[in-house]
């Protein structure tokens, strides 16, 4: 269990990252949203210890973490390095040793990530003659190449085609078992799909955290009516809600007093209904709403 | 996509990283002995070595077993006897006699160079030296000698003259102050390329340093290393890589020169140098290493590859100080600073191959150097530390010693 306790980083004088604290739960991955600058990456160097914090602190399993338990993490940098004149397996096997493995553990290690990604036949390439994306996995392998006790991901999705997503989603899934995972993207559907907690930064700040169904829990219940008339607009007259928006015989209605069932029964006293939904907040709702 | 994962080998990890150094030393070595540029270099210098030595045997003369030919005992007896001035004349070199059975015989041999000259007694008495276009200057000038003393001596019985009363006074004699230098032209020239084959070879190495921190942090892999790693680890597995790197190097290079003197039948100059030699092996890698640290400072405060041309100028005014001091200085600064840490290791051997260095300046520089690489490496670990995460832009030396952790 990795817990984030009142981190803050400042630059300058100018605080990027304030008083955040948020739980990683092993065997559940964390998302980590928020617009750009909003100190993600600052928080996840951080938390490798690669940036020093200016206050706060980093626990694993409730005791302030070590620096030889940090080096046992999975790292992904945003910016994104590796040797670019170097071969794919080779860099691997370097990395893997740097970890402490012997050589042939290491190029074992290596061979099974890239064919994991399909990548075996490219193993004796040099890094930069690999697509983008490619090298992406690769980057992916790096991080996993000494079997991390907990995995530190910034932007592990980005600049993948959605097959590559899912490929790495359930090579994450796998690896990661009942580790903690942090990741960070901006890829809300992708975070939605994926993430079971959820993490939100703003300007420096925890804004929202949780389990994702919590978090979309804390919004109103909002229901859409679709009446078999042909103008919903009477719906306005009822009471115990807010109509969020009308479309001709179709409503938008957050519950505000009434429950879901009384809202069906005044409706249907009055006119046919054709459909009744609740409808389920996007996350970039959510996200839009903390963040605002 | 379906294969099994196996599981974690146990490892102790801390026990690990700190080995992690010998890691990072091993890829530093073999990257580099992949690139052909480096191997090239090493090749084109090891030739460099054997072609200045074998040019020094040339232009110094070796010793020349010189033949002649001669027709009747006499002569053949005075070119015995020149022998021993030409070996007095050109250390080494002898004078054999031939024996042809006619003049027109002897000047054949001449003519088709199987002798160098011949000595043929004229008809009216006295010698002639018949050569083919010239006779050499050293072995003409023995057997004239030669010849003209043993007539004097021979005409001097005839006539009851006591030669040596007649010589008496005329005789001078040469004495040497610095019997040791007798070879310094090959001695300099000897000093003067250790000095460009360290020069060279620091430079090369410690670029190589630099170049391979900068080019870890404009890759970015910089993260991932020093997230795995202990950053010091990183530092000395670089430092040791390229230090063996340049040590081999040195090492070829000193095989290289060693050998081709004794193929050229320098042993007397051998002989002389192999001390120098050996210490400049031992000077090198201490003023390496001092220097290493620098220039793997030099890198960590770069942040793209063209700033390394300003953040290695302290690296390179040190290794570039001895070579001016080496030609303008006089002695007494050339002394004091062939005792200071780096630059005696440019210094020192090349003094020790000019000759003549009392044993206990040849200690302080020893000790000097080694108190020097400590201090050196100490301070640039902490620069180093302090300068390789920041990689946004190029960092002063005021600036990365003020630097907080």
């Amino acid at each position: 269990m990795l817990d984030i306790s009142s981190l803050s980083r400042s630059y300058d004088g100018k605080l990027v990252v304030d008083d955040v604290t948020f739980r990683v739960e092993p065997g559940r991955m964390t998302g980590f949203v928020g617009a750009n600058g909003a100190g993600k990456t600052t928080t996840m160097r951080m938390i490798l210890g690669v940036l020093a914090a200016t206050s706060g602190e980093v626990l694993w399993n409730g005791a302030p973490i070590t620096t030889g338990q940090r080096r046992r993490f999975g790292y992904m940098p945003e910016e994104r390095g590796l040797y670019p004149r170097m071969k794919v397996r080779d860099q691997l096997v370097f990395l893997a040793r740097l970890h402490g493995a012997d050589r042939a553990a290491s190029t074992r290690r290596a061979t099974e990530l890239l064919e994991y990604f399909d990548l075996g036949d490219r193993a004796d390439d040099v890094l930069d003659t690999l697509s983008l994306g490619n090298q992406q996995r690769v980057q992916i392998a790096a991080s996993l190449i000494h079997r991390p006790d907990a995995l530190v991901l910034d932007e592990p999705f980005s600049g993948l085609d959605p097959v590559a997503v899912d490929a790495m989603a359930s090579l994450l899934a796998k690896e990661a078992g009942d580790k903690p995972l942090l990741f960070s993207s901006h890829q809300l559907d992708l975070v939605e799909r994926l993430c079971d907690d959820l993490v939100i930064l703003s300007h420096g700040k925890v804004v929202a955290a949780g389990p994702v169904e919590e978090l979309r829990g804390q919004g109103p219940d909002r229901y859409r009516v679709t009446l078999d008339g042909a103008d919903a607009a009477w719906i306005r007259d009822l009471r115990g809600i807010e109509v969020r928006d009308i479309d001709g015989a179709t409503a938008l209605v957050d519950l505000d007093g009434v429950s879901a069932s009384e809202l069906l029964s005044a409706v249907v006293a009055r006119e046919p209904v054709r459909e009744f939904a609740a409808v389920r907040q996007p996350l970039s709702a959510i996200f839009r709403e903390v963040v605002r | 996509m379906s294969t099994t994962l196996t599981p974690s080998p146990e490892s102790t990890h801390d026990d690990a990283v700190r080995g992690a150094w010998r890691v990072v030393a091993e890829r530093e070595i073999t990257t580099r002995v992949r690139e052909k540029s480096y191997i090239y270099s090493a090749l084109f210098m090891v030739v460099g070595v054997i072609a200045t030595v074998v040019l020094t045997s040339i232009l110094g003369g070796r010793p020349t077993d010189y033949m002649v030919g001669v027709t009747d005992q006499a002569s053949a007896g005075v070119v015995s006897a020149a022998s021993d001035v030409v070996d007095r004349t050109d250390d080494g070199s002898t004078a054999t006699a031939k024996e042809f059975g006619s003049t027109a015989a002897a000047e054949k041999a001449v003519r088709d160079g199987d002798v160098d000259a011949a000595l043929i007694a004229a008809d009216g008495g006295g010698y002639e030296v018949v050569g083919k276009e010239s006779v050499d200057s050293t072995l003409s000038s023995a057997l004239t000698s030669v010849a003209s003393t043993s007539a004097l001596q021979v005409n001097a019985e005839k006539q009851g003259i006591d030669l040596d009363a007649l010589q008496s006074g005329a005789a001078v004699s040469e004495r040497l102050l610095d019997p040791e230098s007798s070879d310094s032209g090959p001695r300099e020239l000897a000093a003067l390329v250790f000095l460009i084959l360290f020069y060279i070879t620091a430079i090369t190495f410690g670029m190589s340093i630099a170049q391979s921190v900068v080019q870890e942090k404009e890759s970015r892999v910089v993260e991932i290393l020093a997230a795995a790693v202990p950053i010091r680890a990183m530092l000395w597995g670089k430092i040791a890589g390229n230090t063996v790197l340049a040590l081999a190097q040195i090492l070829l290079l000193a095989l290289a020169g060693v050998g081709s003197l004794a193929l050229t039948g320098e042993t007397s100059l051998l002989s002389a140098l192999g001390p120098a030699v050996a210490m400049y092996v031992v000077f090198f890698v201490l003023g390496f290493v001092a220097l290493a640290g620098l220039w793997a400072v030099a890198g960590s405060m770069a942040s793209r590859t063209e700033d390394l041309q300003s953040t290695t100028m302290p690296g390179q005014v040190l290794l570039f100080a001895p070579y001016i001091i080496a030609f303008t200085a006089g002695a007494g600064v050339k002394t004091v600073v062939s005792m200071l840490p780096v630059m005696s290791a440019m210094l020192m051997p090349s003094r020790m191959a000019e000759g003549g260095v009392p044993v206990w300046q040849i200690g302080v520089a020893v000790a000097v150097n080694v108190i020097g690489a400590i201090l050196i490496v100490r301070l640039a670990a902490r620069l180093y530390e302090r300068t390789l995460m920041r990689t946004e832009r190029k960092i002063g030396f005021g600036e990365a010693l003020r630097l907080s952790e």
